[in-house]
């Protein structure tokens, strides 16, 4: 119970525009081509999404439909070796792995584990699928996942598409709580990931 | 809304620090004073009730903290291991009073264990990963179990210092930030000097008592600190355990405690059984899981100290060479590939079957671009899990024909 208000307070915030995170929000147009992720990377929504004013990283960006505790939508646009998924949460007692421009596609969905372990102070979290997929034209991986927070009692499912062109690391991931909101916004996250454009590709 | 924010218990466990004082002004106990002999065991009063004010309202805090627990999705229901847990905490402490404990084995990969005062008891799954064998997680339990038989942490409440013992044990352990949101009284005990010195006492009576070796808990502070110092040297920072700062600036001085741990240790009278193999027997699969959750979290000197540790145990078995295999592959820096598939080739050599010890054989040897033998490899890992979740994308990688079946989710 505490779950629903909590998110109920979520979603509102979100509509009304509380947050100072919220001031720097915008509205995602449907049809029309957008740079993502401070990044060359061009995608298109076939529906309004928000795009979150706070970044998970310097080349990164979230999108939500309905608040991200509910949904989101992230993108990577081609980060380099050295560098790590996301920004560090405790680099100092708890780093998080960083990235090899030599991964093999199924050292992605290992990298973003590992990534989430730490971040999200879970061990509940498992790569359920890993098959080979293209983004933007490149060859890569499409993988699934399952995890728990570690102050919730809520399962989210989580689908990715991401490729290494040239050494960097493209990726867009898309994560819901398992009941209901995983089924009802992913087929608009596939086609926003199938519309995926990458430079030079 | 039990849970506290990093910072607030930070914060928190920064007030309990500048109250510490009143641990300092103990009386330090002569250095090197070992007890003749353990205390003997008190009769059992039966199952505690709150007595006044104080202990009500924290008995109150406890059952909303294990209403918290209870719902967790960390939890392990597994019976098997629920039944063997508990099984080691009644065998060292009796079946009368261990009827008063309601025990919950949670999924974190931290060393901790705790007891609330109304009975909730509590073992993560990095203390169950780190035990040395039976009898030392005997000591454990039993240490915590005295903590609440003596009511330390009413004292600690009433002196505006609760905690349990989340905190005392998960300073030692560099992702100490893990886990703090598991209720609000988790990482609030900080028992002082000489609740912990009759904790241990109390803990080992019942372990001599159950036939256990009492040298169980003798060196179980120093291999904390070791793997705390061994994490820090590999990310380039200095070891702080020995310098005295931080816990150790405030907390009673352990080397005291491991005075007179390591006198119990070498009394001539304890003929008892450390109980690795139980262990080992007891935990069955979930160790190998607790070792993956090890090997996840991104400590390669704390990782590497603790395979070491379990290898002096158990010796190198093709289970922890194969994980010391993983350890090198995810840290994948220039040369790590190439110990990795020494570690796993050691691992098959001595008869390993675990098809993942292949799978990351395969692997390893890929990212040294030794294309054919990786792929054999990856191929033998799929001919044992034809059905593993990567099965279709390792399919590729070992240059096999895609079945129909395996293409991109709908
Ligand atoms: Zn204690």
């Amino acid at each position: 119970m505490k779950r629903h208000i909590l998110i109920a307070a979520a979603a509102a915030t979100l509509v009304a525009g509380a947050t100072p995170a919220a001031a720097a929000n915008r509205l995602i147009v449907p049809n029309v081509a957008v740079a993502v992720a401070k990044s060359p990377m061009m995608v298109q929504a076939d529906r309004e999404w928000n795009r979150l004013g706070a970044r998970p990283g310097p080349l990164a960006e979230t999108w939500t439909l309905d608040g991200d505790v509910l949904n989101r939508l992230d993108f990577y646009g081609g980060l380099l070796a050295g560098t790590t998924l996301f920004r560090e949460v405790d680099r100092r007692n708890r780093p998080l792995p960083k990235l090899r421009a030599d991964m093999l596609p199924t050292d992605i969905p290992t990298l973003f584990e590992q990534s989430y372990r730490i971040a999200q102070n879970t061990s509940l979290f498992t790569i359920d699928s890993v098959a080979p997929a293209t983004l933007g034209g490149a060859n890569g991986v499409r993988f699934t996942y399952s995890f728990v927070r570690q102050d919730e009692d809520v399962t989210r499912k989580g689908e990715a598409v991401a490729a290494m062109v040239g050494g960097k690391l493209w990726l867009i991931s898309f994560e819901a709580p398992a009941l209901h909101y995983f089924d009802a916004g992913i087929a608009s996250a596939r086609t926003i990931i199938a519309s995926a454009k990458l430079p030079g590709k | 809304m039990k849970r506290l924010g990093l910072a607030r218990l930070s914060a928190a466990l920064l007030l309990a620090g500048a109250a510490l004082p009143v641990a300092a002004q103990l009386p330090a106990a002569p250095a090197a004073a070992p007890p003749a002999q353990l205390p003997p065991i008190p009769a059992w009063g039966g199952t505690l009730e709150p007595q006044d004010r104080d202990e009500r309202g924290l008995w109150m805090m406890s059952a909303d903290d294990e209403q918290l627990i209870r719902g967790s999705r960390f939890v392990i229901d597994d019976p098997a291991l629920n039944a063997y847990v508990r099984g080691v905490l009644c065998k060292a402490v009796g079946a009368d009073r261990c009827q008063s404990v309601r025990l919950y084995v949670m999924r974190v990969p931290v060393f901790n264990a705790s007891m609330h005062p109304n009975g909730m008891m509590q073992i993560w799954s990095g203390a169950l990963l780190r035990m040395r064998g039976e009898a030392e997680l005997a000591a454990v339990l039993g240490h915590e179990f005295a903590h609440y038989e003596r009511r330390h942490s009413l004292a600690g409440f009433k002196q505006a210092r609760a905690a349990t013992d989340a905190a005392l044990w998960a300073a030692f352990i560099p992702i100490a930030g893990l886990a703090v949101s598991l209720g609000a009284l988790q990482g609030f005990f900080i028992y002082n000097q000489a609740q912990e010195k009759e904790a241990d006492l109390g803990g080992l009576s019942f372990v001599q008592r159950a036939g256990y070796s009492t040298a169980a808990f003798a060196d179980v502070w120093e291999r904390l600190i070791a793997e705390e110092d061994a994490g820090r040297v590999a990310r380039g920072q200095k070891p702080r355990a020995g310098r005295r700062s931080g816990f150790f600036a405030t907390h009673p001085p352990s080397a005291e405690r491991m005075t007179y741990l390591r006198a119990l240790a070498r009394q001539a009278a304890d003929t008892g059984d450390p109980g690795a193999a139980s262990l080992r027997a007891g935990l069955g699969a979930w160790f190998g899981r607790f070792l993956e959750d090890q090997v996840k979290l991104n400590d390669f000197g704390g990782t590497e100290w603790l395979l070491a540790d379990l290898a002096r145990r158990d010796g190198w078995t093709g289970q922890l060479l194969s994980t010391r295999g993983d350890l090198y592959r995810l840290r994948g820096q220039d040369g790590d590939m190439a110990i990795a598939a020494g570690l796993y080739r050691e691992a098959l050599a001595k008869g390993h079957a675990d098809p993942e010890t292949r799978r990351g054989l395969g692997l390893a040897l890929l990212r040294q671009g030794q294309q054919a033998e990786g792929q054999a490899m990856l191929k033998a890992y799929l001919e044992a899990k034809p059905d593993a979740g990567d099965a279709a994308m390792l399919r590729m990688m070992a240059g096999l024909p895609s079945p129909a079946t395996a293409g991109p989710t709908q």
